[in-house]
């Protein structure tokens, strides 16, 4: 018996990286537009997903509801009438192109142009796991506390949209909206920074705005 | 047990998988250390990276070995003065430019040592 030293060089996000790469191709085939949707517990992703659903008139709509163990987040949505998925880590607090390429073989991509992909609520695990998508939307809620942007700038500086929801608590809660804004920018100067209120309506018609000009833009 | 905390444990399954990868490859009796390369950003706690490496190698030949974790940091400056930063804040507090992130994000195993 003897040692030896072995120099491995194996790059551990690779496989994910390459799967990423195969989904966003599949997608691309397909003509769909795949939107990541992550962010905070409880921050209002799904019913983000449920009120585009209902007020997105002339694009089918396909989402796939990642959680822990639930499928509660899969049959509320799933009520609106579209083409709707759970997706279960298990134990993993992300979801991971891996996964997602396996639901992608059993989703029927010709039956829509967009896919809402709800990632597992958790403002960390979920950042350096690309799924494939065109697009991330990052929300939180002023219930998070007026920090959490500026606790968690890798989130925020990788996504496309930034959602700062329940806009109509933050007094409740003691909440500067216009701190949460602020930082997001700073973190993110070219992101679409949407003030939103899912229950008053507020923020809905701008973030229904940014949906729609990237579906026209999409190409085919 | 937190959510962050099982976050390390997916990681450390990783390395685990690569590391017995390698083992197998050199027909390895028991593996003494292993040595990975993690960027800053990942936002890794490499304490509790150990914690869960020890875990999952439980049981298995890789058990008792050791983890060496070397972390890189992103490279992040100003695109405008060129001012460096030790870590992402958005803007340049001296010029208000944008900041540009380079790296950070790499996780490789880099060597095993291993008992042939
Ligand atoms: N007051 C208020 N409540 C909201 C708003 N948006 C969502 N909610 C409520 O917040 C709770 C969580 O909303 P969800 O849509 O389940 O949030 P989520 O981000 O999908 O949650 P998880 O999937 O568990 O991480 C629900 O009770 C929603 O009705 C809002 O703008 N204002
Ligand atoms: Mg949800
Ligand atoms: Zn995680
Ligand atoms: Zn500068």
């Amino acid at each position: 018996m003897h040692r030896i030293e072995v120099d491995a060089e194996m790059d551990l996000l690779e496989e994910n990286r390459r799967l990423a790469e195969k989904n966003r191709e599949l997608l691309r085939k397909k003509n769909v537009v795949a939107i990541n949707v992550m962010g905070a517990i409880g921050s209002g992703k799904t019913l983000l997903i449920e009120k585009t659903v209902e007020s997105l008139k002339g694009y089918r709509v396909g989402a796939i509801l990642g959680d822990v163990i639930a499928k509660d987040d899969y049959e509320r949505v799933a009520k609106h009438g579209v083409k709707a998925m759970p997706l279960n880590t298990g134990k993993e607090c992300h979801l991971d192109a891996h996964l997602v390429h396996h639901a992608l073989e059993d989703f029927d991509l010709d039956g829509i142009d967009v896919l809402f992909i709800e990632n597992v609520g958790n403002l960390i695990c979920p950042v350096d796991f690309d799924l494939g998508e065109n697009y991330r939307v990052v929300m939180v809620s002023v219930t998070e506390g007026d920090d959490v942007v500026g606790k968690h700038p890798e989130i925020f500086r990788l996504a496309d949209v930034i959602i700062i929801n329940k806009v109509a608590l933050a007094d409740a809660v003691d909440a500067n909206v216009d701190k949460m804004v602020e930082d997001a920018k700073r973190l993110n100067p070219k992101a679409k920074v949407i003030k939103m209120d899912l229950k008053k309506g507020i923020g809905f018609d701008e973030w229904m705005e940014w949906l729609r000009c990237v579906l026209q833009s999409r190409e085919g | 047990m937190s959510l962050d905390f099982v976050h390390e444990m997916s990681f450390a399954s990783a390395i685990l998988d690569a590391v017995m990868k390698v083992a197998r490859e050199n027909n390895a009796k028991r593996v003494k250390s292993v040595h990975v390369v993690i960027g800053n950003l990942l936002m890794l706690n490499p304490e509790q990276l150990k914690f869960c490496y020890d875990v999952v190698t439980k049981g298995t030949i890789a058990e008792n070995s050791k983890l060496e974790i070397e972390v890189v940091k992103a490279k992040i400056e100003c695109t405008n003065c060129g001012k460096v930063f030790d870590e992402y804040v958005g803007i340049c507090d001296e010029c208000g430019g944008i900041l540009k992130v380079e790296g950070g994000k790499e996780m490789f195993l880099k060597k095993v040592e291993m008992e042939v």
